[in-house]
């Protein structure tokens, strides 16, 4: 039976590059998928374009693209990025540029884009489509329709195939949700197509791209396996090797360091999921609750039993507006009577705020040491801590005033308890809020083409 | 012979964010322990142990397939990552305050419990 093996190079922007290198040089994949795009970074990378227009796309790409390009193409793997952002094509030239300087030969570069709507989401709106927010049901953007600063569609690996079939040896694309770098791939090289006959599959081709695309948090990151990940400062990133019947079997790169099993591909299969019957992608939906997994060996887990639906009429878009700003401040008190201390500077942040009339949406107040992750619902101790941190953060409508809370903080550096240590302060930062929301598949512009570089 | 034991003894867990929304996966230690979970955790008592944190509602789908809960808090992240006023902006400790939850259980669970965390320290960590 047919197998192809697919990796995961990258699961957000900031990834760790030495474990992509590793499974380039090591193992037997014949694609590996980079996904660099959180929900907020394409309001983040469209501000970087609106300020010059040759950004926009995510800056590792070219440091990324020189150190694995000449490990990739000799040995005919292929790269699957959404690191073009918000400006695919600009990636792409950086792209052709770096084969050029480092003489790798004459390559065939696709890129995807089309992802924004920002540009004609009124005329969507003209035609009757009110974007609802799928989180609050608020049926219609007009409120935050002047502050939208971004609006990216989740597309689906219809030209990601597209490209393949003309010869790309890497694909580079905008928002082209995480989940399609694998499962386009996937689709052409088996032949699964969007018909009936093939949910499964692409079911099938969603689980395992959901299981790897976060990288090391199917390997032992993020785990309750942690006390027995092997040479986690190693840690190898995931490996699919999918079959043509839509079997597959999670490993990692041969001789790295952390750990597959039940539990961290459990784990994974778990995570940020809402209904775990209905996965919604825009290339199918898959139901995870069918999913059989077998520990085969070390570090092999095989996922058999996908199962499926086919792809909705509508994708996922993600609006970005602008929201106000953050400020906050940070200050840490020593035993004896540490928490003492921490809520009598509380009390005297709150009591300035007041005196100095600054307004704000929200105030938030988190003892570190005590309850500032696990919240109202941590117990506190009665006992004389060796030392608390206090966090004040305020959401305001202005900067001014995100800044006067930031600025309040600082004040008990001097004015403070005994003992009051402080470090760097903290910045004021803008907050871009997220509108999650539907648009028809056929009112989104998806585009590509081949980008040739001649030797 | 019951006992009171945290959720901690019996699941490991692991939580993420989609917005405003938290989702924590609970794995049983075992299929009885699974059984047990399914029968116990309710909506209501996920509500309240979050005291506050949670302002929507909460739904439980059961994976029997992996003997695993998804968890789904809805208004649970002050907001979501990117306007949250929470260090935590991702909601990935919302997965440990979970494992806080006390248990009234079945004295052979709590044996099973420790096997299955004993054999995965056997099986793994050598």
């Amino acid at each position: 039976m047919k197998k192809v093996s697919i990796g995961s190079g990258s699961g957000f922007w900031g990834d760790m590059l030495e474990p992509a290198i590793e499974m380039a040089e090591r193992s037997d994949v014949r694609y590996m998928g980079f996904d660099h795009l959180a929900e907020l970074t394409m309001a983040i990378l469209n501000r970087m374009k609106m300020k010059n227009p040759e950004s926009g796309y995510i800056p590792d790409i070219i440091p990324w693209m020189r150190q694995l390009l000449p490990i990739t193409v000799p040995k005919g793997i292929k790269i699957i990025t959404n690191a073009g952002g918000a400006n695919p094509i600009q990636a792409a030239i950086e792209t052709q540029k770096i084969i050029k300087e480092m003489k790798l030969g004459e390559m065939k570069i696709g890129v995807v884009f089309g992802d924004d709507i920002l540009p004609y989401i009124d005329e969507i709106r003209n035609q009757g489509w009110k974007f609802k927010n799928l989180d609050t049901e608020e049926e219609d953007i007009d409120r935050i329709r002047d502050r939208i600063v971004a609006a990216n569609a989740y597309i689906g690996a219809d030209l990601i195939i597209e490209e393949l079939k003309n010869g790309a040896n890497i694909i580079i694309t905008g928002r082209v949700s995480d989940n399609a770098l694998y499962v386009g791939p996937l689709m052409y090289e088996f032949g699964w197509k969007y018909s009936e006959e093939y949910i499964d599959q692409i079911a099938a081709a969603i689980t395992v791209g959901h299981i790897i695309e976060c990288s090391a948090c199917v390997t032992g990151g993020m785990s309750n396996m942690w006390r027995v990940s092997k040479r986690p400062w190693e840690i190898g990133f995931p490996i699919a090797e999918v079959y043509e019947n839509g079997e597959a079997v999670i490993t990692k790169t041969p001789n790295s360091g952390g750990i597959v099993n039940q539990w961290t591909v459990k784990e994974h299969l778990l995570y940020e999921v809402i209904d775990p019957s209905n996965y919604v992608m825009p290339d199918g939906i898959a139901d995870f609750t069918s999913v059989k997994l077998i520990e085969e060996g070390p570090n092999r887990v095989r996922v058999t039993n996908m199962k499926g639906k086919k792809r909705p009429d509508t994708l996922k878009v993600c609006i970005g507006y602008r929201d106000g700003f953050i400020g906050e401040g940070l200050i840490f008190f020593p035993w004896p009577d540490a928490l003492e201390k921490a809520r009598w500077a509380e009390k005297w942040v709150r009591e300035r705020i007041k005196r100095l009339g600054v307004n704000f949406d929200e105030l938030r107040i988190d003892y570190v040491g005590v309850n500032m992750l696990h919240g109202e619902s941590a117990p506190i101790d009665d006992k004389d801590f060796n030392e608390i941190g206090l966090r004040i953060a305020g959401k305001t409508r202005t900067w001014q005033e995100a800044e006067a809370i930031r600025r309040e903080v600082t004040h008990l550096w001097t004015m403070g308890p005994i003992g009051a240590s402080f470090g760097i302060p903290l910045n004021v930062r803008p907050v871009i809020a997220l509108w999650p929301s539907l648009v028809p598949r056929e009112a989104v512009k998806v585009e590509s083409n081949i980008m040739e570089v001649k030797e | 012979m019951k006992r009171k034991v945290l959720l901690k003894e019996l699941a490991f867990a692991r939580s993420g964010d989609k917005g405003d929304v938290s989702n924590i996966g609970i794995m049983a230690k075992s299929k009885n322990i699974y059984e047990f979970l399914v029968n116990t955790i309710t909506p209501e008592k996920v509500k309240n142990h979050f005291k506050g944190m949670v302002k929507g509602d909460v739904k439980i789908y059961p994976m029997q397939n992996i003997e695993s809960l998804e968890i789904v808090l809805h208004q649970a992240l002050g907001g979501g990552a990117t306007c949250t006023l929470r260090f935590d902006q991702t909601g990935k400790s919302m997965c440990t305050a979970l494992l806080r939850m006390e248990l009234e259980v079945d004295e052979d669970l709590i044996k099973e419990a420790e096997e299955v965390s004993k054999n995965i320290l056997k099986k793994y960590g050598s």
